[in-house]
């Protein structure tokens, strides 16, 4: 069985790679392979870069040894490393000696360092990266800014549901305080026409076009539906209209914390008993805590929202438009009639919010386009920015029904999604991948495989990377708009644009951004190093150059090293020439640190070489 | 040997521009107009500069612009708890009533434009929005009349504002197609321009001329091998020398994936320009007193050793102002502007978030006017800057803010601009949306002037002919009729230089 596959593997590899790279250091392996792979370790770094924050020599030997399908299984189960209780114990520390609270968003950032880096759930640490990027919330709100603990729950949320089911996860979402405040759901208020006041339909708008169905009718496989075949091109037809904004809209009132005072008696007299103040002001600090408790603290900002008035059965949801039907999404095999919810008025009160919003987003989640509406956005998060048509539409297969052909199966979870993504031929067989294939690194992602793959720590083990959004133009949670750092439909114009090919991450690979990145690169390799005297007391996360030290008498021994680390062994022989020269040209003894400056001129001129920069 | 590669790295440049597909992709009708232009060659000679003021998330221009006569009424019964204070609204007294009459006022924060529009400085365009072919209620009520896709979304009706192509899902925009056809007007090849100051965006994308990017503090070098005596490609013998040859190798190999293509293109295309902006640059700095009018208009003190931050937008004008002063040494005639800030989405909070958002544009503007008008300078006929933004809101309330509208005002600010005018017709405030004759549905406003014409004016003041003009902006031929409050490619509001 073993040897069958090593011969599979031996073919596999003269198709795909370049012979003058078929070294052994790169390709032995040793061990024997699971079927499905990897069968090499350069095939191992490859999956690495997708499914975790970079490959390191010690995972490829284990995932090489362990096979994709083990090493998922343990992905899939491994416990959430979460953000929330590090702040939590930064607060209580600072309470404790008496002090200011120092906690804010840096300090939310360096605990999502911390996790991404060293965390054993890599894989879900990287698909909540991805799902931040299509589900986005971001402190660059006024409301949010200050509050980086209901930040850290809403990544958690998302951590822990990073497998689980995309309608509960849209649910959870939906409800989440910082959602709420951020698309500004949290106290929509139903109508009133007197004043002229009608439902907020700020949410309704972006949980279609964003989260779930997107502007136009998909085919299964991601294609716009043709409206009119007849006619040249192609017509998309819109998924929705104004009145289904406005459908939504009214579903999506009512909502407060849940740490809120209800109207607070169940006598009928509408005029004594409808503290509207309590509405309006309500806290978001649990009633049972007394005193001024800090903000970051309070329950009501880590607990789903909760419709005021809910189990009151005789005032209700006092803010919640039961009344009158609302358009929902129409679709082909809808389980509403024409996508219509009827009003709730007839239901007991207390009851109707809750009830219309789960009947809403089953509305939302069972629209054929979010398997593919979906699956494309999170190919192209993992794997490559122009997925095939074909792979898009096995993806959303396995998003419509996760026991494949057979009987039985769930819709939307999303375990089974992430394998598919995953394990892909696409994805797995370089030799399949398209010559387009690939994307664009993003800016967080080249700074944390560097400091996976060089063991990269600071003195006292803190991580002061707090805003890395000002060299990269993006950071966790902190999008300039709910649009993200890029859109899933960029193309840059010129040849990418002309080839009908879509490019997010150039999006933010301005002028300014390409030399910043360039240039922290450069700090990061070349400054902050373990045991640069020149940091002085400054601490920042260091990359250990020890273990590659050693190999800086041997260049070409060197650049295999990182040609496997970082390239997964596909560094053209130009490339791999022209580094060599360079490093020879590095001349032992010429002055003490010649050692070094090859390891460092080595690891920044393979980071901000085009064949890195673009992943295959 | 460095010269030679020097020689080297120009021709592939070359062959690359040249063999694109987006050279070649380039339309007939823009590849004829290219030949038949005027060469405007020679640096600082008849220099004009358009400028974009980009309000991301959609202005809530129904609070920017306020009625002031009796029509305050319907506005303030419209808009209720989020109404302006009549009594704070700077008046504007305008040389000529708007189509359809009334008497309006600029929101208490906007001081500085009120000036500028009094001083006839500035003007107001009322109502603008995309469109594919003229509408009104009716026609808009009707099936199958054609209207721009994805009405009220930000992502969509932002490109539709920039391109203005509201009928396709192109993604070039005006203001990258004008340059496609000025850009050999500038006697430098190597600094694009467009020059955007806000980062990506469709406005200055064209077929062949991306913008060049660079931040309100400037620009950068990188540092790992352009610190020393001298960069490599100049033969010089610094320190980073050795990396910085073998980065430029690594940069200019041939490579086969469009994307790595594109990224040692970027690569670049940044260090040749960064190097030749920061030398310029370092020629006007921050605090030459010519500038010293921002200051002025934010109201903060002037500090000639290191003058203080001004405002995000405030920033943005001022290095603009800088790049503009440095116009010689940069040998530009021809320059489109892009500023931008956020913050305008105003689902909520809008009585609290409106009013300093405000306040930059017109104290950004207005002190950018007055330094243009300084004797220095001297400018303010060859620069216009505009307002643009996806959508104005909705007239009804949403309890603390507005939701997504359609048309919307936008202001014109500059010597060439007729000022002191208001064109076109402002819509009716009223807040019943069966009855209110300009009411989409649901307090979203149909807009009776189209992007198409307050695009086309300003890029005829540019200097866009008639021929171009059309190719350019092929919607304009249908914007035409009585639907419109000024039908015609032309909306009046710029002189001709």
């Amino acid at each position: 069985m073993g040897r069958r596959h090593r011969a599979a593997a031996a073919l596999a590899l003269l198709l795909a790679a370049p012979a003058a790279l078929a070294q052994d250091a790169i390709f032995a392996d040793g061990f024997d392979n699971r079927p499905e792979g990897p069968f090499t370790r350069a095939e191992a770094q490859r999956f690495l870069t997708q499914a975790t924050f970079g490959p390191t020599l010690a995972e490829i030997d284990r995932l090489l040894a362990m096979g994709y399908n083990a090493w998922l299984d343990e992905q899939f189960v491994a416990t959430t490393s979460r953000q929330l209780p590090f702040l939590d114990q930064l607060i209580q520390a600072d309470i404790a000696a008496n002090r200011p609270i120092d906690v804010w968003q840096d300090k939310r950032q360096e605990i999502w360092w911390r996790n991404v880096l060293s965390g054993n759930d890599q894989l879900r640490q990287r698909v909540a990266y991805a799902l931040s990027q299509i589900l986005v919330v971001s402190d660059q709100n006024g409301a949010l800014e200050g509050n980086p603990t209901t930040l850290a729950h809403w990544h958690d949320m998302l951590a822990s549901g990073a497998f689980g089911s995309y309608r509960t996860l849209l649910e959870n979402v939906t409800l989440h305080p910082s959602m709420g405040h951020y698309l500004s759901m949290f106290g929509n208020r139903k109508p009133d026409a007197a004043l002229n006041i009608r439902p907020d339909e700020n949410y309704a708008r972006e949980i279609t076009q964003l989260f779930s169905v997107g502007l136009v009718m998909l085919n299964a496989d991601g294609t716009p539906v043709d409206g009119n075949p007849a006619q040249a091109g192609v017509q998309p037809v819109p998924t929705y209209n104004q009145d289904t904004i406005r459908g939504f809209a009214h579903v999506f009132t009512g909502w407060k914390y849940s740490t809120c005072i209800p109207p607070n008696t169940t006598s009928a007299d509408p005029n004594n008993n409808l503290n509207w103040w309590n509405w309006e002001y309500c806290s978001s600090q649990a009633q049972s805590v007394s005193g001024d408790q800090d903000w970051r603290l309070h329950e009501g900002w880590r607990t789903p929202l909760r419709p005021w008035g809910e189990g009151n059965t005789v005032r209700g949801e006092v803010y919640y438009a039961h009344e009158g039907t609302k358009q929902l999404l129409n679709y082909p095999g809808v389980s509403l009639p024409n996508g219509v919810l009827p009003s709730s008025s007839g239901r007991t009160a207390g009851s109707r919010a809750r009830h219309d919003l789960g009947l809403a987003l089953d509305n939302v989640f069972n629209h054929p386009n979010v398997g593919p509406f979906i699956a494309r956005q999170l190919i192209q998060r993992l794997v490559s920015s122009n997925p095939s048509p074909d792979y898009i539409g096995r993806v959303a297969a396995a998003f419509a029904d996760d026991n494949g052909a057979a009987a039985g199966g769930t819709r939307g979870n999303l375990r089974a999604v992430v394998r598919a993504v995953l394990m892909d031929p696409e994805a797995r067989n370089l030799a399949q991948v398209p010559a387009n294939g690939g994307k664009l690194r993003e800016p967080l992602l080249r700074v944390s495989a560097l400091w996976r793959a060089l063991d990269a720590r600071s003195r006292d083990g803190r991580i002061r990377e707090g805003w890395p959004e000002v060299y990269g133009a993006q950071a966790v949670l902190r999008s300039p708009t709910v649009f993200n750092f890029y859109l899933p439909t960029y193309a840059l114009p010129g040849e990418i644009a002309n080839a009908g090919l879509v490019s997010p991450e150039f999006q933010i690979t301005t002028d300014t951004y390409i030399t910043r990145l360039t240039n922290e690169l450069g700090g990061k390799v070349y400054w902050a190093w373990i045991g640069n005297t020149g940091l002085g007391s400054w601490d920042p996360v260091q990359v250990d150059l020890s273990r590659d030290l050693a190999l800086a008498d041997q260049p070409a021994a060197l650049l295999d090293r990182y040609n496997l680390l970082f390239l997964g062994g596909t560094m053209s022989a130009g490339m791999r020439s022209t580094l060599l020269a360079h490093l020879n040209d590095i001349a032992p003894n010429s002055w003490e640190g010649w050692r070094r400056e090859r390891v460092q001129d080595a690891l920044w001129l393979i980071l901000t070489s085009p064949e890195y920069v673009v992943e295959r | 040997m460095a010269t030679d590669h020097r020689r080297d790295f120009i021709r592939r440049s070359l062959a690359t521009l040249a063999g694109s597909a987006a050279f070649t992709a380039l339309p007939a009708k823009l590849a004829l107009a290219q030949n038949a232009r005027p060469m405007l060659r020679g640096a600082g000679i008849d220099y004009r500069a358009l400028v974009c003021i980009y309000l991301y998330g959609g202005n809530d221009c129904f609070n920017m612009i306020v009625p002031r006569d009796a029509g305050y009424a319907a506005y303030q019964a419209t808009r209720t708890n989020l109404a302006v204070a009549q009594n704070a609204l700077h008046a504007l007294s305008p040389v000529q009533a708007p189509i359809g009459g009334g008497q309006f006022g600029m929101h208490p924060e906007m001081r500085g434009i009120a000036d500028l529009f009094n001083a006839q400085r500035a003007a107001i365009v009322a109502n603008v929005g995309p469109l594919v072919r003229p509408v009104n209620k009716t026609t808009y009520q009707q099936p199958g009349t054609l209207l721009p896709p994805q009405l009220f979304s930000h992502s969509d009706q932002s490109v539709v504002w920039q391109t203005p192509r509201a009928d396709t899902t192109a993604r070039t925009g005006w203001g990258g197609r004008l340059a496609d056809i000025f850009f050999s007007s500038n006697a430098n090849p190597t600094l694009s321009m467009n020059v955007s100051l806000a980062g990506e965006n469709v406005f200055q994308a064209g077929q062949t001329v991306l913008p060049y990017f660079m931040s309100s503090s400037g620009v950068e070098r990188i540092g790992m091998i352009e610190t020393g005596a001298a960069n490599c490609a100049d033969g010089g013998q610094g320190w980073n020398r050795r990396r910085c040859l073998t980065f430029n190798a690594l940069q200019n190999a041939t490579y086969a994936h469009p994307f790595q293509r594109a990224y040692a293109n970027r690569m670049r295309a940044t260090r040749e320009t960064t190097r030749m902006v920061d030398v310029a640059l370092a020629t006007v700095p921050r605090n030459d007193p010519v500038f010293q009018p921002f200051w002025t208009a934010f109201g903060l003190a002037w500090n000639a050793t290191n003058p203080p931050e001004l405002p995000d937008l405030g920033e943005q004008l001022l290095m603009i102002a800088r790049v503009i002063r440095a116009r010689d040494a940069l040998q530009m005639s021809r320059q489109l502007f892009f500023a931008g800030i956020g913050g305008f989405d105003t689902h909520d909070n809008q009585l609290t978030d409106h009013g300093p958002l405000l306040r930059q544009i017109s104290a950004g503007l207005k002190g950018f006017y007055d330094v243009l008008a300084q004797p220095s300078m001297a400018l303010t006929n060859q620069v216009t800057a505009f307002t643009a933004s996806e959508f104005g809101r909705t007239l009804s309330n949403n309890g603390d803010g507005t939701d997504h509208g359609w048309g919307g005002h936008h202001i014109v600010v500059g010597g060439s601009v007729i000022g002191g005018r208001i064109y076109g017709r402002m819509p009716n405030l009223s807040g019943n949306s069966q009855t209110n004759p300009d009411d989409a549905g649901w307090g979203q406003i149909i807009p009776t002037l189209s992007v198409d014409q307050y695009a086309a004016t300003l890029a005829t003041w540019f200097g866009l002919g008639a021929t171009d003009r059309a190719a350019i902006f092929p919607n304009l031929q249908h914007m035409t009729g009585s639907m419109l409050s000024i039908p015609g490619p032309d909306l009046g509001f710029m002189q001709a230089v």
